[in-house]
């Protein structure tokens, strides 16, 4: 007598610790191989976009904060910012775009550190993680230091920066960079060589280039695929076009490129923060803009490169205190779509591990 | 443990030494630039005799943004340094004058205009 066989369906999540936050994966396995994975996104709505109607442009920037993706707080500011500045026609101080370039990129550290540590966790590599958050730490207190926050500053204000940085921070923040590069070599040693690593994640999860473009992804999780696209050098914002820094592309597209993409960027922002402390200019820090602002009819799109990938803010002002209407391109969004195809063919075991690997924060998924 | 002297912590108002009054102007800026309106003020009399009556904050509802601190023209209300508000009753989270004026220490530590002065 033939065994009767049958395809399962497996809810993963929304509870379950590996998704980062709450996610369901509805997976449909035979055997153990994986044949489809579907996202179920929504559990952390927040309805940010149409809360940011009801408050003024000036009350916004501390709702994008912590409304959006929660571990890039300045990130999001930055492009939030950028968006009603160019529409508003506000300029920013000298002085305070390279404030918001070195903060834009402890940021974008502080984001990959958490990644690598939180999937390094997932992956059984405990240490990773202790390491990691060390050294996050220590951007927290950097971050404490001038904005008064650990993850949720409000530090950016429309045209400028609320406050100048403290007397013996940009020594205290070169150190740091210093002490840094030695600390991400220390990662280095625990998981690049690691056969245990490698035989889960090198040739793991792969994406092609040409999947990747068409399923939106972008980042990190695009630039380990092949497409060499990064907003910052595209289309500069801030002070970026006078900033010397390398792209990190890599073509496998696999979980491996996407930890060495990341690897990489830390060490390129580094390289970013250390010209911009070099270069760091006195003068103001703030244009003059009342807090009941009213930016001009008219709408504006402004894109970002934030540590997931491609931020984007589209606005639309009728004239008044408030938006009309706001829609953010979350990057995290996009990349979770990759993910379907990234799952097919691959174990249950490796649905971990891939989806660790790109990145997502669910309150940016979800907004 | 020690937080920057920019710390966002708890919200105080502090009494003015030399008067022993409120420094608060009662110019309502702090209750309109609040992102999640948790800050209630009334106040009485007119010119000079003009005194707060009424000045909540619902701790449970702030975000800590500091927006209120960065208005406030006198200085009247700062954050301090305590962080730890944690209640078993959401009654307590509702700040009245007399908690505020208890909360503030005799050098708070988040002052509103460290920087470039908007008006």
């Amino acid at each position: 007598m033939a065994l009767r066989t049958e395809e399962l369906m497996l809810n993963m999540g929304p509870q379950h610790p590996s998704t980062h936050g709450v996610l369901r994966l509805v997976v449909t396995l035979d055997g153990e191989n994986v044949m489809d994975v579907q996202p179920d996104i929504g559990y952390l709505h927040s309805s940010v976009e149409k809360m940011m109607e009801h408050r003024t442009y000036v009350q916004n920037v501390a709702l994008v904060d912590r409304g959006m993706d929660y571990l890039i707080a300045l990130n999001n500011e930055q492009a939030y910012c950028l968006a009603v500045e160019q529409l508003a026609g506000i300029v920013t101080p000298e002085r305070a775009r390279y404030i918001r370039v070195i903060f834009d990129e402890l940021n974008r550290i502080a984001s990959h550190l958490v990644w690598l540590g939180t999937w390094a966790i997932d992956l059984g590599a405990t240490t990773v993680f202790l390491w990691c958050f060390r050294e996050r730490e220590m951007i927290l207190d950097l971050f404490e230091k001038v904005t008064g926050g650990r993850l949720h500053h409000v530090y950016y204000r429309l045209g400028g920066v609320y406050a100048d940085l403290p007397e013996g921070w940009v020594e205290e923040c070169g150190a740091f960079l210093d002490y840094f590069l030695t600390r991400v070599d220390e990662y280095e040693t625990l998981l690049t060589k690691n056969p245990i690593f490698l035989a889960r994640t090198k040739g793991v999860g792969t994406i092609s280039r040409a999947d990747a473009i068409a399923m939106g992804a972008s980042g990190p999780v695009a630039r380990a695929s092949g497409v060499a696209y990064d907003v910052r050098k595209a289309a500069p914002y801030e002070v970026y076009d006078r900033m010397e820094f390398n792209v990190p592309v890599l073509t496998d597209g696999d979980c491996y490129a996407r930890y060495l993409v990341r690897l990489t960027e830390m060490r390129e922002s580094v390289r970013i923060l250390r010209q911009a402390l070099l270069n760091l200019p006195g003068g103001e820090i703030r244009a003059r803009v009342p807090m009941t602002m009213k930016a001009p009819r008219g709408e504006i799109y402004v894109h970002t490169e934030s540590p997931r990938g491609d931020l984007g803010i589209y606005l639309v002002s009728d004239g008044g205190e408030t938006p009309y209407r706001v829609k953010i391109r979350a990057p995290s969004f996009s990349n979770l779509y990759a993910l379907t195809e990234m799952m097919k063919g691959w174990k249950i075991a490796d649905v971990i591990a891939i989806l660790g690997s790109i990145d997502i924060v669910l309150s940016d998924v979800d907004r | 443990m020690d937080v920057s002297n920019r710390f966002h912590g708890l919200l105080a108002l502090p009494i003015d030494p030399e008067t022993g009054k409120d420094l608060c102007i009662i110019c309502f800026q702090c209750e309109r630039i609040c992102p999640d309106r948790c800050i209630h003020i009334e106040a009485e009399g007119k010119g000079k005799e003009r005194v707060l009556t009424r000045f909540d904050i619902e701790m449970d509802k702030c975000c800590y943004c500091g927006y209120c601190v960065e208005v406030c023209p006198t200085e009247a209300i700062v954050f301090v340094p305590h962080y730890e508000a944690s209640t078993y009753n959401r009654d307590q989270l509702l700040y009245n004058l007399d908690d505020l004026h208890r909360a503030a220490p005799k050098e708070p530590i988040a002052r509103g205009i460290i920087g470039g002065r908007v008006p």
